[in-house]
């Protein structure tokens, strides 16, 4: 759907910062230091792998910024991860805990390796050796990692094995995306779900909208787009398309049921990264269209929620006049160009690092709940979610409306200058 | 427009600003919440707040969860697929503490608990409750909280409890055995929640109001001068649940407010009245649990009460000099609450504005009205004073039609005779009479009489076979030494009750319980008699008969012949006669 290649992320987030910053008129220290991360590690970890030869792995933990809290963000497996990305992610880890008012840091992790091509001893390695490389540059009270794209709680118990080896003792705030029961929090799997549908219920009371009178289509059909579309069918919406990618035909296709789609009939025909088996959908009485149709539904609300990129300059003239609300589940998923049509149409944008935030605010309490050894209630958890969701929502709704700003422009004030003044006050600048 | 879409929705930044009737959610809001949004708009909004110096009367602030989260909560957790058949009250209590709730509301929830800093009552308010003919009366739970911990995470944990109990006891045997016996299906019921603040005042560890009631237009037991139009008040100190549980409460006419108790003698006064009541427990939080309803409730003494200086319109004292009592606490001596300070004495309007309001409810109800409400009053002065209108709903007033004579009560064949009735009709299908044997009564075995006559039910019930059933003091009182403390579920296939007196139970007709009120709606014909007279209970005739199964208290007979039961509405007065 869209060209990657020339696609850095970094600079596009330096590029949405410097935005900001003249919005926010920033003085040019608070700039410098803003920019670009606090601290990068890059490291090599060497593996003895399975076949008896050893292999050398490049990592990195870029630190953004810390000034609010210790610094969040996940590890990412990927053979095509670059510094750049994980540049970008860290300083939108910094904005997304800020708008959410947590009091943490942004920070990103990654690992160039592909685990498909990896035994599970291997991958093991590569997690013990990561935490190795850092043992003093990460912990509860410095820089708390998460699972991300490829990575599994799994992985997150040997890197905290490691670290408690090191340390001696137990640390389970060291890291978050932790097995329930083993330091892990209930409600974490539906957080950034739910949490991106805590925001549209309120954009939806805002715009005077009925829930059970709208309509949505969602691309992606991994955690984040089940949950949203779970707890969107609780309050009466209907999904009327939903996408989702196809391991085998290497593409994706888009399930259309005017009717409204069957959530737990799609889960039961998907596999476990969220395939869609096309043919027991077919018989089910979904229509199979190309994976890119969902953008083209007349429905009132676009739930992007698999990748970056997806709605640009190409895809957006493709969006009917019907739609009211796009509420970004994956990150970046909007390109700065069909943002700004966006915003000519009139359509309310929910922007990602604001609509997908329930994840890192769940990781938050996931680490108080480690650092107390006292874990709360699922609904306790998510009542908790529900009231940050909800205010930084309409923090930035207020701003927005005060000072005529787009959605997007209003959480990125908001965020930045949180991050600014806690560098401020801390004397940093 | 729906009368849903006037409630505005609950609003988190509104706080104590907003409005006082909100919601979450967009369901039905139920009987009692959309009974409350009718008081607001029709009742007390034609209110003459100028006419009652000193007396502020609204509906205590409230927030509505509608049905469909209830909904939402059933289907998200798999509940209705549970055996509720086969489990208990509290097996089914504990699968719904097991369970979420919609996790789209449990931020409002949350919300709800940091902004309210005061105890709140978290009441059922279904669909079917506070129907005319069958109005749920007391058949689903209220759970009162102190909502006072320091940490928001505590109350809200609270909160979340108490609406899982209450969404249980939709499903409770009494709500089951309720909806049964109304020819509904428990499975069309839906259960709206209503998380309203109490009316009250902190007075060292407990939280409560100086007073409940229940006032009521018509009065099915008017004495002396009364007329049933005056209506009738029950008065309580503390919560309401001492009234609505058939406890010792305070029973006046609103129209002739002085006239005496009919108490024998100021002695028997000071035994017959309230001597407990019930607040919200403040103090340490008590043992964890969420299945119990009156967890976070206590019921304490008029010594207590004495201590929070709350007697001082409620009470009178008892002078032993003069055998009689003085209204008020100003000398020391045994204390009863006969509510002579507030009848006698016009400082706080409270019997006024109680008929103001039962007349704006009959216009608006369109007949006879039942309203419940709480009133705190200054402690020093009585004024000013607020009064909560916590609820009211229609009553069913017998049409009259039956015919009972005097000369028919003193007919040979009379097994039971009474001139004091509620209900209007004739039975002529019932053979089978379930009693508290006299010879055996014994007021501190009450409780074991109820699983008694609830044995003797169950077994009656399966064969379809309709009974009377007479007994000692109140039936349904939840205060075992008043009589008999059956719930409804436990005397479901009784078709005629009959409250009969004896020396030492001798407590005044209840009008203002829940299960009363539930008979009432059942059409079961209820008599009392009065061991002192008029009336009468054929006990040697009753007693004569041949057992078709007895338990330690309570006896079985059947009669070979029809009893005939006829009870005139009009003239309140009821017979049972025997056939052969």
């Amino acid at each position: 759907m869209s060209d990657n290649a020339s696609f850095n992320p970094f600079h596009m987030a330096q590029a949405q910062f410097d935005r900001t910053a003249d919005l926010l008129a920033l003085d040019e220290a608070s700039r410098a230091l803003l920019r670009t991360p606090l601290r990068e590690f890059h490291f090599s970890i060497p593996v003895k792998m399975d076949d008896g030869t050893v292999q050398v792995f490049q990592g990195y933990r870029i630190q953004h910024n810390d000034a609010r809290g210790p610094g969040k963000g996940g590890i990412r497996f990927h053979p095509q991860e670059t510094v750049d990305t994980v540049r970008a992610l860290s300083m939108w880890m910094t904005w997304k805990c800020a708008v959410v008012d947590i009091p943490l840091g942004g920070s990103k992790g990654g690992v160039i390796c592909d685990p498909h091509n990896l035994s599970q001893r291997e991958q093991e390695q590569i997690c013990r050796g990561f935490v190795r490389r850092l043992a003093r540059a990460i912990g509860p009270e410095i820089d708390v990692p998460a699972p991300d794209v490829m990575t599994n709680a799994q992985h997150m118990l040997w890197m905290l094995d490691e670290y408690e080896a090191i340390h001696g003792g137990h640390m389970p705030g060291l890291i978050t995306g932790k097995p329930v029961g083993m330091g892990g929090s209930l409600g974490r799997t539906e957080a950034t779900g739910y949490g991106l549908v805590y925001t549209l219920r309120e954009a939806l009371k805002e715009l005077d909208l009925r829930p059970g009178d709208t309509t949505a289509s969602v691309q992606g059909f991994g955690n984040v787009s089940q949950y949203a579309i779970e707890l969107y069918q609780q309050i009466g919406g209907r999904v009327v398309c939903v996408s989702s990618w196809d391991q085998e035909d290497k593409t994706s296709y888009a399930f259309q049921r005017a009717e409204g789609i069957d959530l737990r009939q799609l889960r039961d025909m998907a596999d476990r990264f969220g395939g869609i088996d096309k043919d027991k959908a077919r018989a089910a009485g979904y229509e199979v269209l190309p994976g890119d149709a969902w953008i083209e539904q007349d429905v009132d609300i676009l739930i992007p929620a698999a990748l970056e990129n997806q709605i640009n300059a190409d895809t957006v003239p493709r969006i009917q006049d019907r739609v009211k609300i796009v509420a970004e589940g994956a990150n970046g998923p909007t390109t700065p160009e069909a943002d700004r049509v966006l915003e000519e149409l009139g359509v309310f944008v929910i922007p990602d690092f604001l609509a997908n935030a329930g994840g890192v605010t769940c990781s938050y309490f996931e680490q108080v709940q480690s650092n107390m050894n006292y874990f709360w209630d699922k609904d306790e958890v998510l009542g908790k979610l529900d009231m940050k969701m909800t205010a930084a929502f309409h923090a930035v709704y207020e701003l927005s409306r005060k000072r005529k700003l787009p959605m997007r422009d209003a959480a990125y004030v908001i965020a930045t200058h949180r991050v600014a003044t806690a560098c401020r006050e801390r004397g940093w600048i | 427009m729906d009368l849903m879409e006037t409630v505005a929705r609950f609003d988190r930044r509104g706080g104590a600003d907003g409005p006082r009737i909100t919601r979450i959610g967009e369901g039905d809001l139920g009987g009692k919440a959309t009974c409350l949004v009718q008081v607001e708009g029709e009742i007390l909004s034609r209110l003459d707040r100028h006419a009652f110096p000193g007396m502020e009367v609204q509906v205590p602030r409230l927030t509505v969860l509608a049905t469909d989260l209830f909904d939402t909560f059933m289907r998200h957790n798999d509940l209705s697929g549970i055996d509720r058949g086969n489990l208990s009250d509290e097996g089914i209590a504990r699968a719904f503490q097991a369970a979420e709730l919609p996790s789209i509301i449990v931020g409002d929830l949350r919300s709800l608990a940091e902004s309210y800093r005061v105890p709140i009552a978290v009441r059922s308010s279904s669909l079917l409750e506070d129907d005319l003919r069958h109005p749920f009366a007391g058949v689903y739970a209220t759970k009162m909280l102190p909502n006072q911990a320091p940490s928001a995470d505590a109350r809200f944990r609270q909160l979340v409890e108490a609406i899982k109990f209450v969404y249980a006891s939709t499903f409770f045997r009494e709500a089951r055995t309720y909806a049964r016996a109304a020819g509904r299906s428990i499975d069309d019921e839906k259960m709206a929640v209503v998380v309203q603040q109490v009316v009250g005042e902190r007075r060292d560890q407990r939280f409560y109001p100086t007073l409940s009631g229940v006032a009521r237009s018509y009065n099915h037991y008017p004495q002396g001068i009364s007329e049933p139009e005056d209506g009738v008040v029950s008065l309580a100190l503390g919560l309401g649940k001492t009234i609505v549980d058939g406890g010792a409460c305070w029973t006046y006419s609103p129209t002739h407010p002085r006239r005496p108790m009919p108490f024998g003698n100021a002695r028997a006064l000071m035994r017959g009245t309230q001597a407990r009541f019930w607040a919200i427990h403040m103090g340490q939080p008590p043992a964890h649990d969420p299945i119990q309803e009156t967890e976070y409730m206590v019921q304490p003494g008029l010594k207590e009460a004495e201590y929070d200086d709350t007697l001082r319109f409620v009470a009178s004292t008892y002078d032993g000099n003069s055998d009689c009592l003085r209204p008020g606490v100003g000398n020391p001596g045994p204390r009863a609450l006969d509510f002579a300070p507030l009848r006698l004495f016009n400082d706080v309007p409270l019997t006024p504005v109680l008929r103001r309001l039962l007349a704006l409810s009959e216009e608006a109800l369109g007949g006879a009205v039942e309203m419940e409400f709480a009133v705190n009053l200054d402690r020093e002065r009585g004024t000013p004073a607020e009064l909560g209108f916590l609820q009211v709903r229609p009553m069913a007033v017998s049409s009259g039609v039956t015919i009972v004579d005097e000369d028919d009560l003193d007919h040979y064949r009379v097994l039971v005779a009474s001139e004091s009735t509620m209900g209007d009709g004739i039975r002529d299908d019932i053979e089978d009479v379930v009693f508290l044997d006299p010879d055996v009564f014994d007021a501190s075995h009450t409780g074991e009489m109820a699983l008694e006559v609830e044995a003797i039910d169950r077994q009656l019930t399966a064969e379809g076979r309709p009974y009377a059933l007479i007994g000692f003091g109140r039936w349904g009182s939840a205060d075992r030494w008043l009589g008999v403390p059956v719930n409804w579920s436990q005397i479901q296939g009784a078709r005629v009750i009959v409250e009969a007196s004896r020396s030492g139970m001798n407590p005044e007709p209840s009008q203002g319980s829940h299960f009363i009120q539930n008979l009432i709606a059942f059409s079961v014909l209820y008599m009392t008699v009065r061991h002192e007279g008029p009336g009468r209970v054929d006990w040697w005739r009753l007693t004569g008969q041949p057992d078709r199964s007895s338990a330690r208290y309570v006896r079985h007979v059947r009669f070979d012949t029809p009893l005939t039961v006829r009870v005139d509405g009009s003239a309140r007065r009821g017979v049972i006669t025997r056939n052969d």
